[in-house]
């Protein structure tokens, strides 16, 4: 479970601070699955960033399973990224000089988890890309690539998946593929999916939609567990 | 441990480690390979230049030596020999006579060097070691011609006789001094009792001669200064041969110099790759954290990454750097009599400090500063790295090349004089560079469009591109120092060691020879130096002050010296102080200057002299160097005409005998018998030989240090390919053309090269000045002519070698290169 609240970032620019968050709360029950979704420059991916522990809050609070990341230091939250947090990038984020296979290894090997080659392998079987373990990020196309980082994403078993734009940089036709396999594996393993997009089509797959503006965020469905608030 | 292998293993099929991993190999390679040839080749040379001596450590008394220090020595490793020199006459059967210096030695003699003999006066040569046998002489050439005998006679000294059984034509330990000289005579020491010329009071020097491991030697002549008495003389080749012993300390300086350079120029190569290796590391490094890798842990893969590239770094470097000293002193071989080690562990251990101190002081602060990289760079590839300890990687950097520049050269001017060559590079480099690119600012606002794409790409990466402008003058600065160093030293060996340049020696010449000798010479279209007078004197005291017979330690004492006089100053003499008389002074003496010290003299003050009976006095008015390394007379005390030329003197000169027109030397000494002819043909070859194969050294090394010197240029250039492989990238997507982008690419590189050569050759120049003056004592001399020459190449290379590392830019499709970068 992921509750926030009261949540702001504010960064110094050359005169003053620029808020890019504020007053922020929100909480997101165990597998669910939910979509942030907001104009380019919205404070999403901030909020992300935030969310999964890659950056500070200036004020207010993000609780992990009755964990504050607010009291933990990098490496708490690296500890506790390693065991809970999966991740899923618009840009792929696939490591150049490793092959498929290597890319998927590598958080299970930051694990030390004893058969992270071939739970490696089984993962990238699920994606289809059994044919494709050694070959590197450049000799395969941006829906492979995408594939690849969610096998990776899969294959440590997070109980939370953070991703951001996942379809974004891929065509439509690909990016309806890819969010097929998406829901299907996280349906199978009853991970929480946290999704920032701004494709409407993919928020509507998930079963709750936020939308941010200038900061501030707004639950659309108005449906019982809506407790976003502004403010 | 398996994910750092395995880290390892990708990054370094990625060609990610590639760089790094050569810079430290070339580290190692170059400060092994140079340390240990320079090592090698300075134990092989100094052994060599010990033949000069005979032996590397001789003792010299008046009085018989005692034999405890020969056994002594010889307990303590070292091979002996003894030496008894005395003037005496000897007699031919048919009753002539000659008064001739006797040399008695063991059959170990010489310990270092050879004997050249022949069967007849001036024939074919051939080297020998060891005493004549037993009641044989072998006779100096021109002793044949004054006695009149032939190989097979008998001569005498004193009560025994001898056979003649061949003639010496050079000793390794002649070259020094003209005292007592006479023609030679040298027998084995085991006669000389039977001669009963050596009795108590006799004037007879002994020495013993002790060689063996240099480790040793030094032992041993610290244990002996300890034992020696007043009026005992250790002698080394510094104070037997000072010219050889100059040429060897300026060619050690030269190669710790190189070597010290390469080690600078590794480090800056190690630093360079490293912050390559880290800049391209940080999205990695982001990623691992996001998935959950804390900053120890990612401080533990890249100390252990770093640690495992360092020994591979080691063990290739090493291999490279024994071959590198194997191929080097095989082509050494021929003209090194002692055959060097390769594996001796010294310049193996220095390599591997240098690597360690290159990967923790060049590597470690860029590749630390990767655990502090936000995870957050996952979502934001603009953040930026904390980068606020740079200054305090410059120091720990700076500190670092000096400590390893001192610890290898072990030389404190050396060290200061480049650090501070290298410190002041870099800060008017960065003054420079920045106000450089500021004023291009404006001249690019007004060029066409080529030019104003390729400003304002180095004015968008300003801080960088110092940096690169720094590294590349740096660089080309050491190489350029090198450069004219080297010139500078070979130069000066070839100038003072002309092949014309005089070989042989006259004394002892009657005043009323000097014209007969001159036209003679004059005739043989020999080129001779001119004829001057010249007498034994003696210092007795200075300023009414006596001076001791003996000295304790080196103190001033009374000493014999040649005198001469001369109206002009010397050709090849300058004076260090005090002036040259005019035409009427007389009472004054001009001293050489080290002579001087040794006797505690000033100018202005008053000497007491002794000629024959004769007391003098004269004033010191001015002090002189000497050029010890030219084959030309040399005096220590130099006197008006009119001072002198009461007393009864000799002649003397030195000239240049091709080898051709050596039996002239047979005419000469039989029309002028009592003349003494000393032949350096010989040793002159020798000390060119030795010289030759210093300067073929400090060449090899200089390439070598080009090569390091390479090596950064590379690495300098690679460190901003990524960031302008990027933007071509770009341009190239909006649809700028390849011959657009590679101009545009040219003129960037071809002005940081013009800069980078400016600054070079003010710096190189600067630098070469402070060494030539301070640390080589060499004449300083602009070089004006290659000036242009260093901008041109500077221009050139920088810009092929920027062209070469963005070539992909044009070759490869912008989006491949955009994807991996």
């Amino acid at each position: 479970m992921i509750s926030v609240s009261n949540l702001a970032k504010r960064v110094p620019i050359a005169d003053g601070e620029l808020t890019i968050l504020k007053g922020i709360n929100l909480e997101i029950k165990s597998s669910e699955t939910v979509a942030i979704v907001g104009a380019s420059g919205s404070g999403k991916s901030t909020l992300l960033g935030l969310l999964a522990g890659l950056d500070n809050a200036s004020e207010g609070a993000v609780e992990i399973d009755g964990t504050n990341l607010q009291a933990l230091d990098e490496d708490g939250r690296a500890a506790l990224r390693a065991e809970k947090v999966g991740f899923i990038f618009q840009s792929f984020q696939l490591l150049p000089a490793l092959t498929a296979l290597e890319n998927v290894m590598l958080p299970l090997e930051l694990k030390n988890i004893s058969d992270a080659g071939s739970r490696a392998e089984e993962f990238l079987s699920r994606v289809g890309l059994e044919q494709r373990l050694t070959h590197y990020p450049r000799q395969l196309s941006g829906g492979e690539q995408q594939r690849v980082a969610i096998a990776r994403a899969f294959a440590g078993q997070p109980s939370i998946l953070f991703a951001d734009e996942p379809t974004g940089n891929l065509d439509s036709k690909t990016g309806e593929r890819i969010a097929d396999l998406l829901f299907e594996l996280n349906r199978e393993q009853g991970t929480t999916l946290v999704l920032v997009t701004h494709d409407g089509a993919l928020a509507q797959r998930c079963q709750r939609r936020f939308e941010m503006e200038a900061g501030l965020l707004e639950e659309h469905n108005s449906t019982a567990h809506a407790v976003a608030q502004i403010g | 441990m398996g994910l750092l292998l395995r880290m390892l293993l990708r990054d370094w099929r990625g060609g990610e480690l590639s760089i790094l991993l050569l810079a430290l190999v070339l580290a190692v390679t170059m400060v092994s390979g140079i340390s240990g040839f320079a090592n090698a080749l300075k134990d092989a040379l100094r052994q060599e230049s010990h033949s000069f001596l005979a032996a590397d450590l001789a003792i010299r008394d008046a009085r018989p030596l005692p034999s405890e220090w020969t056994e002594l020595a010889q307990e303590r490793g070292l091979n002996t020999a003894e030496i008894l020199t005395f003037s005496s006459m000897t007699f031919s059967s048919d009753g002539a006579m000659v008064l001739s210096s006797v040399k008695a030695v063991s059959d170990a003699y010489p310990l270092r060097g050879f004997l050249r003999l022949s069967n007849s006066p001036f024939g074919e040569l051939r080297e020998a070691v060891g005493a004549p046998e037993r009641g044989t002489v072998w006779l100096e050439p021109r002793l044949f011609a004054l006695l009149a005998v032939e190989v097979g006679d008998l001569v005498e000294i004193g009560q025994a006789s001898f056979t003649v059984a061949g003639a010496v034509r050079s000793e390794p330990d002649r070259a020094g001094g003209f005292l007592g000289v006479g023609p030679r005579v040298m027998l084995n020491a085991d006669d000389i009792p039977a001669t009963g010329v050596v009795q108590p009071g006799s004037r007879v020097s002994y020495r013993q001669l002790y060689a063996g491991d240099s480790a040793l030697v030094a032992e041993f002549a610290d244990e002996l200064n300890t034992l020696l008495l007043p009026g005992q003389e250790l002698q080394s080749v510094e104070t037997s041969q000072p010219s050889v012993a100059q040429a060897l300390e300026r060619a050690e300086r030269f190669l710790l110099l190189a070597g010290s350079l390469a080690v600078v120029l590794a480090s800056i190569a190690v630093a360079l790759a490293s912050r390559r290796y880290a800049q391209r590391h940080q999205k990695h490094v982001a990623l691992l954290k996001s998935l959950g890798s804390s900053s120890s842990r990612v401080r533990t893969l890249y100390a252990g990454s770093l640690a495992l590239t360092w020994a591979a770094g080691l063990l290739l470097g090493w291999l490279a750097a024994w071959g590198l000293q194997s191929l080097a002193l095989e082509a050494f071989a021929e003209q090194l009599t002692v055959k060097p080690s390769i594996l001796a562990p010294r310049p193996y251990l220095v390599g591997a400090v240098t690597a360690l101190v290159c990967v923790t002081c060049f590597a470690w602060p860029s590749l630390s500063r990767l655990a502090t990289v936000s995870p957050l760079r996952v979502l934001r590839a603009d953040l930026p790295v904390h980068a606020g300890r740079e200054g305090r990687d410059y120091l720990i950097a700076v500190a670092a090349i000096g400590l390893l520049m001192f610890w290898y050269s072990a030389d404190f001017e050396l060290t200061s004089v480049v650090l501070a060559g290298l410190l002041s590079i870099a800060l008017v480099g960065g003054v420079v560079a920045y106000l450089l690119l500021r004023g291009g600012r404006e001249a690019g606002t007004q060029a066409g469009s080529i030019w104003r794409l390729a400003l304002a790409s180095l004015l968008r990466h300003g801080v960088g591109n110092a940096l690169q402008l720094v590294v590349f003058a740096v660089a080309i600065m050491l190489l350029l120092l090198l450069a004219l160093l080297r010139t500078s030293l070979l130069d000066g060996w070839q100038e003072q060691l002309p092949d014309d340049a005089p070989n042989h020696f006259i004394l002892n010449l009657a005043p009323d020879e000097v014209e007969d000798v001159a036209a003679l010479l004059d005739e043989a279209s020999i080129r001779r130096e001119s004829l001057y007078p010249m007498l034994r004197g003696r210092v007795v005291a200075v300023n009414d002050e006596p001076l001791p017979f003996e000295a304790e330690q080196d103190g001033p004492r009374q000493r014999e010296a040649n005198f001469t006089w001369s109206n002009e100053l010397p050709p090849g003499n300058e004076l260090v102080e005090g002036r040259w008389w005019g035409p009427a002074e007389t009472d004054f003496v001009s001293i050489e200057a080290e002579f001087a010290e040794n006797m505690g003299v000033k100018v202005g003050d008053q000497l007491q002299l002794r000629i024959g009976a004769a007391q003098l006095e004269a004033e010191v008015l001015s002090l002189r160097e000497l050029d010890w390394e030219s084959f030309k007379p040399n005096f220590f005390m130099v006197f008006p005409e009119d001072f002198l030329s009461d007393y009864p003197t000799t002649y003397m000169t030195s000239f240049y005998l091709p080898p051709d027109q050596k039996p002239l030397l047979n005419s000469l000494l039989k029309q002028h018998p009592t003349a003494t002819v000393i032949e350096v043909d010989a040793i002159m070859e020798q000390l060119r030989s030795t010289l030759s194969q210093v300067s073929n050294a400090i060449e090899l090394v200089l390439l070598l240090v080009l090569g390091a010197g390479a090596l950064v240029l590379v690495a300098g250039v690679q460190s901003t390919t990524d960031i302008r492989m990027r933007e071509s990238a770009l341009l190239r997507a909006l649809g700028a053309r390849r011959n657009h982008l590679l101009g545009s690419v040219a003129i960037e590189f071809a002005a940081l090269g013009a800069m980078a050569g400016l600054l070079a050759v003010v710096a190189g120049e600067s630098a070469f000045w402070a060494l030539q003056s301070f640390a080589f004592e060499l004449e300083y001399q602009p070089t004006p002519a290659l000036w242009p020459l260093v901008l041109l190449t500077a221009v050139g290379l920088i810009t092929a070698l920027g062209l070469w590392s963005c070539r992909r830019v044009v070759s490869v499709e912008p989006i491949r290169v955009l994807r991996e970068l």
